[in-house]
């Protein structure tokens, strides 16, 4: 039966910043599954909970013995690699791999004649062979002819009339809002009777994920007509779409897939793709096991970006700093896939009346794929720089519009934080630029959003672990579930041991192998408190069993027994450890279910962000440092806040990157990426990265036991908006393409001058 | 890359011989560029005679006539380290401790960082056409091509840009490069070791088939000396520079420059000697407005593509900052 409890949501401590915030404490009422845990609630203490965990897994990742797919190695392992075409458009006429299929050494060669490719990285031939030096040769040995074809692999000349098209069913590249434009309101009557009405176009680049281990696997098909996977996979419950284990010919429950550890997803790594069906497709032919990863540059190319975008924004509003309407169009790529293209640039704030048209465009490029808050970064980018150009004309405070507009109880919190690190008042320039000399300084906020308290399902069935229990007191938590590298074992390790009255490391946590119950994938900032709730009802369900034994032993009721903090205690003073109750057990041990409950309505609705950059611009070259960067994030309820804020410091610093340094260029004639390479393809460095503080603001968010929501996404979301206004305070003209380059920093000066 | 031999020759005079003896050689110093170029298939040599176990080439020495001789093999972590280097050729080690990452830093060497190719990505993926590979034309110079770190002078056939910022340093203090063959050992004049691009012409330099560099050779000076350097680039950490420059001048009693050096990186195929910069600078006290009519001579005659006119502005910045510095460092 379900049971009704009410309890305590909101804002964990900050005491002195939420006075008058409404909603910021509730209690909430809420009809729980009779098996789901007692929620934990705003007060409650814990010792593990909440505090600095230092990661389970981090001796084994500093010292190098943490697996990942590239270093496995099995006996007889060979390799495969991949051709790929270097034009955006063109016929594959035919391949000659005679020369690659004579080298000794080469095992198996495909060839794929008549193919059309449509972006540059399309493959023309795979070769699988003993080793990497005979792999390279016979790659470099096939002769593949194209029949080259005009194909615009770049948004500006996609979209442009008459130019040639990625789908041959469709008469244009541009592909308008499938539902309509986004219209709310009448933003054209609001925007004719407004005070203030500013208007200016956001371009924004394409980010290539750039996982430092690139896209791949490993398939071993075995003697009992069983096969191993190891994935670099952000989600090892789907890795095994049909077209694996069609291509490994076998029923999917005989394919396991591992991912021990993982060199990074970021949203480009949820399936099996293209090249880890031929990785299949070799070591059934060859009998052996095979890995196939992909090269940097092809990485670059296909395995992922975040779309460009266009963004004509349009803001209106009153002289006291009341925004009225939004109106604008947005066109943006996500490769020669649809769709993908939108920006999220109309959301956190109170916009009464809204008009927003976005459009995909086809390009002749590798494909789109979601990036860490797909759409976010671009959107609050633009949405954030034309508050700032509304908040000089409108003569009112850029950070005081913000609040104005802003009904989140949890953000009007952070911003009063955020305001009081950075120095707002002190350091917001009050005339933009004014600064005197060449170097000039400046702050900006920006404000994030997300909103995932986690599922309660993976695919149809409902999300378990397994939580394996022996005699010696040794405690497994089992799940499928992958660390994309965010510390998702030091969580399970974390909340297992806080409820069970153990160290963290005391949890033997087993994820990253189907032979577990299926796990999330990592996406959508969701695995974490995903997974929480289903952790504390395993360990609640141990607890239950072993008191049942306890009362046994004891010769009492077992409604008489209570655990408090690891320990059972009965009448007449009898107590025990869960490892002493453990004692009790069998020699076959207990083996119990932690199942995730369906999410509750949380008041929240969604979570929460906002961040303050310091820039200093160096007007005479364009170079820019930043600072500092005040990070405030609200993440659900705070399970290890050293591993939260590393996820902070993270989103951070790929989003400075993404503001000033990374971009993919592309020749705009060949349609290939000229920069496929780390010195080329600029990522931020550690002498590029400021001090980043990071303000955890803890929120029982009220979607299950735990509380907890995701981070890993939001902590990017703010960054390139916070960095572009406080570039825009120090300067006095705002750059409006990402990424603030010097060359893009000393136009937008000549323009201002001229 | 494709397979290949690897020979480790005892000096550099066996070094230049193995090199003559096979017309499918290159030399090996720290491999930083080389093992790439071999890893993209932009090069498949059948040989690498390498100058690792080559002797004295990983020395930083003062000559009796006090010139400074800096080995071939000599790391930019040395550079930047070597007290000689610190007290004598102060530019030199500043330029070194900021390029690449330490790492690279540890491995690549000063005769690697002169000889190696341009980092223009159309040269560097074999795929595209590119003029020193063969092409017909730079690709670079076309409308649609992407043009950010192209060259503004000598760009008429190909955009490239030299990437070296030690470059222009060596240049400044008019250093000579030792060449080795399997006879004899010469001194070319820097402005004199470099080769125009010309269509299958990948290397920047004069070396030929058969011959090593040796060394480095800073002349002695009496006269006090006003150095200064400066980089320009995107990123501080691991970056190329978009432009980076080092000035070298003499003065009179009265604080007149008597004698001049300008040089520029990352501007040109070559490093590239600022010659105009020179001539502005010799009979002036050098002061900020001297600093920024030197620039603007210098750079008057640049051509630069439409993505790289920011590069201009950047040449002239390089130049007034290479002059305060020198100003306070004498």
């Amino acid at each position: 039966m379900p049971r009704t409890v009410t309890y305590k949501v909101g804002l964990v401590g900050h005491d002195k910043y939420k006075q008058g915030v409404e909603g910021i404490e509730q209690d909430l009422t809420v009809e729980i599954h009779e098996l789901d845990a007692q929620p934990w609630g705003r007060d409650d203490v814990f010792r593990h909970v909440g505090h600095d965990v230092p990661r389970v897994d981090g001796p084994v990742k500093a010292t190098g013995a943490a697996k990942y797919t590239y270093d496995i190695n099995r006996p007889d392992l060979c390799v495969a690699g991949l051709v790929v075409s270097p034009h955006a458009h063109a016929n594959i006429v035919s391949v000659d791999a005679s020369a690659a299929k004579a080298m000794p050494g080469v095992l198996a060669v495909k060839t794929y004649e008549g193919r059309r490719v449509t972006y540059a990285g399309g493959i023309a031939a795979a070769v699988c062979a003993e080793s990497e030096s005979v792999l390279g040769d016979a790659l470099n040995a096939i002769q593949v002819v194209y029949d080259v074809k005009p194909g615009p692999a770049v948004t500006d000349d996609a979209m442009k009339d008459g130019a040639p098209v990625v789908d041959p069913r469709r008469k244009t590249n541009v592909a308008g809002p499938r539902r309509g434009p986004l219209v709310r309101g009448k933003p054209d009557e609001a925007i004719a009777g407004a005070d203030v009405v500013v208007e200016a176009t956001y371009r924004t680049p394409v980010q290539t994920h750039s996982c430092l281990e690139p896209h791949g696997c490993m398939c071993e098909i075995h003697d009992d007509g069983t096969a191993t996977v190891w994935a670099s996979t952000q989600a090892t419950a789907f890795f095994a779409n049909r077209r694996l284990t069609q291509a490994l010919g076998l029923p999917r429950n005989k394919v396991r897939v591992l991912t021990h550890h993982m060199g990074g997803g970021f949203g480009s790594k949820f399936s099996a793709l293209e090249w880890d069906v031929i990785c299949a497709e070799f070591a059934r032919e060859t009998k052996r096991p095979v890995r196939l990863m992909l090269s940097r540059r092809v990485e670059h190319l296909v395995g992922g970006n975040r779309p460009d975008s266009i963004q004509r924004m349009r803001l209106a509003g009153s002289k006291d700093g009341t925004f009225a309407a939004l109106d604008g169009e947005t066109w943006g790529t996500s490769g020669n896939g649809t769709g993908g293209a939108g920006s999220a640039n109309f959301m956190v704030y109170e916009l009464p009346n809204l008009s927003m048209v976005q459009n995909g465009v086809a390009t002749f490029s590798g494909i789109g794929r979601a990036f860490r808050a797909p759409r976010h970064p671009q959107g609050f980018y633009a949405l954030e720089s034309v508050i700032d150009r509304y908040a000089y004309a409108a003569g009112v405070d850029a950070l005081a519009v913000r609040m104005k507009n802003d009904r989140h109880p949890v953000r009007q919190v952070q911003w009063r934080i955020g305001a009081e690190r950075i120095g707002w008042r002190k350091n917001r320039r009050q005339v933009p630029g004014s600064d005197k000399g060449p170097v000039k300084r400046g702050v900006g906020c920006a404000s994030g959003r997300w909103g995932q308290g986690g599922r309660h399902m993976v695919g149809r069935s409902q999300l378990v672990f397994d939580v394996v229990v022996d005699k010696d007191g040794g405690i497994a938590f089992q799940n499928a579930v992958q660390d994309i590298g965010t510390g998702t074992r030091t969580l399970i390790a974390v909340i297992a041991a806080e409820e069970l009255g153990l160290a963290p490391g005391d949890i033997d946590v087993r994820i990253g192998d189907t032979n577990f119950p299926p796990g999330p994938g990592s996406g959508g900032s969701t695995t974490a408190p995903s997974i929480g709730a289903a952790v504390r009802n395993g360990a609640l369900r141990v607890k239950e069993s072993l008191a049942g034994l306890l009362a046994l032993e004891w010769g009492v009721d077992e409604g008489a027994l209570r655990w408090k903090d690891g320990v059972c205690r009965g009448p007449d003073g009898k107590q025990a450890t869960v490892r002493e109750a453990c004692a009790l057990l069998g020699e076959d041990g207990l083996r119990v279910r932690g199942r995730r409950e369906r999410n509750w309505r949380s008041p929240y609705r969604e979570t929460a962000g906002c961040q303050f950059a310091q820039v200093a611009v160096d007007t005479e070259t364009g170079f820019i440092t930043v600072e500092k960067v005040v990070a405030v994030h609200d993440c659900g309820r705070v399970i290890d806040s050293l591993t939260a804020r590393s996820q902070v410091n993270g989103g951070v610093i790929q989003g400075i990157s993404y503001a000033l340094y990374e971009e993919k260029h592309t020749d705009r004639n060949l349609g290939d990426m000229v920069n496929p390479t780390f010195d080329t393809y600029r990522i931020l460095g550690m002498e590029d990265c400021p001090p980043i503080d990071v303000v955890l603001t803890s929120v029982v968010a009220g979607y299950s036991n735990t509380g907890m929501a995701g981070l890993g996404e939001p902590a990017t979301v703010p960054t390139p908006g916070a960095i572009a206004n406080a570039v825009y305070n120090a300067i006095g003209v705002q750059v409006t393409d990402l990424p603030m380059t010097p060359a893009r920093v000393l136009e937008a000066l000549e323009r201002r001058q001229g | 890359m494709k397979a290949f031999q690897f020979v480790r020759p005892r000096s550099s005079t066996e070094a230049a011989q193995g090199l003559a003896d096979s017309a499918d050689a290159r030399v090996h110093s720290g491999g930083c560029d080389l093992l790439d170029r071999m890893k993209e298939r932009i090069e498949e040599p059948a040989v690498l005679v390498s100058l690792c176990d080559a002797e004295g080439l990983g020395d930083v020495r003062i000559e009796e006539d006090g010139s400074i001789w800096i080995g071939a093999r000599v790391t930019l972590a040395q550079l930047a380290e070597s007290d000689v280097v610190r007290r004598f050729l102060p530019t030199l080690g500043e330029a070194a401790g900021l390029a690449a990452s330490p790492q690279l830093r540890h491995r690549a060497t000063i005769a690697g960082n002169l000889a190696q190719h341009t980092r223009c990505g159309y040269y560097r993926v074999k795929s595209f056409p590119c003029l020193k590979r063969g092409g017909d034309s730079c690709p670079v110079r076309a409308d649609g091509g992407v043009q950010d770190t192209a060259g503004i002078f000598g760009n008429a056939a190909c955009a490239s840009a030299h990437p070296s910022s030690l470059a222009p340093v060596l240049g400044s203090l008019d250093a000579e490069i030792a060449i080795r063959d399997a006879k004899t050992l010469r001194f070319v004049a820097f402005a004199d070791f470099w080769a125009a691009p010309a269509k299958g012409r990948a290397s920047d330099t004069i070396l030929k088939s058969g011959e090593v560099i040796e060394a480095v050779r800073l002349p002695a000076r009496d006269a006090k000396q006003h150095v200064g350097f400066a980089e320009i680039r995107q990123k501080k950490a691991f970056d190329w520079a978009l432009v980076s420059c080092a000035v070298r001048y003499e003065t009179d009693a009265e604080g007149r420059v008597t004698q001049a050096r300008a040089w520029l990186g990352s501007v040109a195929p070559a490093p590239y000697r600022a010659t105009k910069a020179e001539a502005a600078l010799v009979g002036k006290a050098v002061t900020d407005e001297v600093a920024v009519k030197v620039g603007d001579a210098a750079l008057a005659d640049a051509t630069p593509l439409a993505g790289t006119t920011y590069k201009v502005q950047l040449a002239k910045v390089a130049l007034k900052r290479a002059l305060a510095a020198a100003r306070e460092k004498a």
